[in-house]
């Protein structure tokens, strides 16, 4: 156990230290101040004219700043997802890949030290950092809501959750892949296979369930292939967010657009992310143990 | 004294298409005593060194470092390995890398305190402050080295461990040799300096093409009157292609 802390402990030092992941978290950071900060002055400057409210407008301050806050969080649920997902990538292309090309691994497997520790450790650390960058973000996030009045802090972390669980997964398939091939390339493959095939077969799969493809062939391929991919998690944030839009705008609670959004993940989802999350850790210690250096 | 490493028969090649990388390779090292292996580039030297620290799985054969298998990590715990072009986590500091290696070495926190400063001071790295990124071959060599010491190992494997360094760096490196014998840890140095090897090891093995040509003490493979160099030369070149030396431009007036 004191070799996988040990593997963890300097892993995320390395991390640390690399500017690509300290470039994201600085774009991350800053983009969420420059919406959070940008929305407000469009407030302000919208409420200091007494002719934008009220009058003529049938818009008054508090709706217009209701739908500010909307939008930020809308826009705030999208840069979590990207970052996550770029801060997913940098972790999972460097982890574990440098250690192995760069002959590191020589003196590291050399000690007395098993290829499950190491890779336990990697796994931890790569995850460790994913949390603290993604954590760091929200708060930021959380603090610049309060700008707005608030209301929407639990579909934040609903969304936060469903974001770093799909991101964990990203990287784990990343890392897996990068012991096996230039890190670069798992990269794209990684994108491809998660972004692409699986976004395609989850949305076929979507359609027909729905009914929306009456083939029943094609409907039981895509049954099959939706449980060969990784499910992204989805909260009910976004459903909770369109549902206030709706109220905002003074439509009807049961709206037709409310059908199309993805409805909340259930059990059945979460614990395929379980053991989607198991299969490919032990992909990545497979990789680490069959690797020869 | 004890057996530490024993090698049988041991057959290793990368992939099925190659020849054998290493074909048939057997001895012994005992606790004190210094082994050489030599062997022109690409006679499986290193091949041999990296199964032996568990990197590696042979094809055939069998390797019993401290009477267990090298794949088993508590076999490794006396075991130094300073690998051929050593490298590291390049965003860590000498003492940062030297304290990872202390921590999978299981060592406490105060041995780690007495260990570090002074393996830095041997390696001439106690005052290096920057990332091993920035480092040179000849300074990643010295932590390669400083790593391998580190355990206080009863194996230490050199794998051309003066090849980056300045004549100081060797003359440091061939006086911890020594000194290591004196107090019973075997050496197994690879190394294309014969004079190094013929100064400091008390057995030799001359490998090319994955076999073993020659093996036996120092006396029994260099006979009075000769020396090494001379040795190998004999043995090597038979097994080498044929092959002009120079290029034929070379020669040409321009």
């Amino acid at each position: 156990m004191n070799g996988a802390l040990a593997v963890s402990r300097y892993t995320l030092l390395e991390l640390s230290r690399r500017r690509i992941l300290l470039v994201f978290f600085i774009i991350g950071a800053l983009g969420i101040v420059a919406l959070g900060v940008g929305l407000k002055v469009l407030y302000q400057v919208a409420s200091s004219n007494p002719n934008n409210f009220g009058g003529a407008s049938n818009v008054d301050a508090a709706t217009f700043n209701r739908f500010l806050e909307l939008l930020f969080v809308s826009y705030l649920f999208q840069a979590l997802s990207v970052f996550a997902l770029l801060i997913a990538f940098g972790i999972g292309m460097t982890a574990i890949y440098h250690d192995l090309e760069s002959g590191a691994a020589v003196s590291i497997f050399s000690k007395p030290v098993s290829r499950f520790a190491f890779t336990i450790g990697k796994l931890a650390a790569a995850v460790a950092g994913l949390l603290v960058i993604a954590g760091v973000l929200a708060v930021e996030a959380r603090l610049i809501m309060f700008l707005f009045g608030g209301g929407l802090e639990s579909a934040l972390t609903g969304e936060l959750l469903a974001v770093v669980a799909n991101a964990i997964v990203v990287m784990l398939i990343v890392l897996s892949l990068s012991t096996w091939m230039n890190n670069i390339l798992a990269a794209i493959v990684a994108f491809i296979y998660y972004n692409v095939v699986t976004g395609v077969i989850s949305t076929i799969h979507m359609l027909a369930d729905g009914g929306v493809i009456g083939n029943n062939v094609v409907k039981n391929v895509f049954d099959v292939l939706y449980w060969l991919v990784p499910h992204q998690l989805v909260s009910s944030a976004i459903r909770d967010l369109a549902q206030a839009e709706i109220q905002l705008s003074g439509g009807a609670e049961n709206n037709q657009a409310l059908a199309s959004i993805p409805s909340p993940s259930g059990a059945g989802d979460i614990a395929w992310w379980v053991f989607t999350v198991f299969v490919f850790a032990g992909l990545v210690y497979y990789a680490v143990r069959r690797r020869q250096v | 004294m004890a057996t530490v490493v024993s090698v049988q028969s041991l057959r290793k090649r990368y992939r099925r298409r190659d020849p054998w990388a290493v074909d048939g390779v057997t001895f012994e090292l005992e606790g004190g005593q210094a082994f050489g292996l030599l062997g022109p580039n690409g006679a499986g030297k290193s091949t041999v060194v990296k199964m032996i620290a568990g990197l590696l799985r042979p094809d055939s054969g069998s390797i019993s470092l401290f009477g267990s298998d090298p794949g088993n990590p508590a076999a490794r715990a006396e075991l130094g390995f300073a690998p051929e072009d050593p490298d590291f986590p390049k965003f860590l500091r000498a003492p940062e890398v030297l304290d990872y290696f202390a921590s999978l070495l299981g060592l406490d926190d105060d041995e780690r305190k007495r260990r570090i400063p002074e393996t830095l001071a041997f390696a001439g790295l106690e005052s290096e402050r920057r990332q091993v990124r920035q480092f040179s071959k000849g300074m990643k060599q010295r932590l390669g080295i400083a790593q391998a010491i580190l355990g206080r190992p009863k194996l230490l494997i050199l794998d051309e461990p003066t090849a980056d360094l300045d004549p100081i760096g060797r003359r440091d490196v061939r006086a911890l040799i020594e000194r290591l014998k004196e107090s019973g840890v075997a050496i197994l140095l690879n190394s294309h300096l014969l004079s190094e090897v013929e100064r400091v090891c008390d057995n030799v093995a001359i490998l090319a093409r994955g076999r073993v040509l020659k093996e036996g003490t120092m006396a029994d493979v260099v006979p009075e009157g000769s020396n090494l160099e001379d040795v190998f030369v004999q043995l090597i070149e038979p097994n080498q292609p044929e092959r002009d030396h120079l290029p034929s431009f070379i020669s040409e007036r321009p």
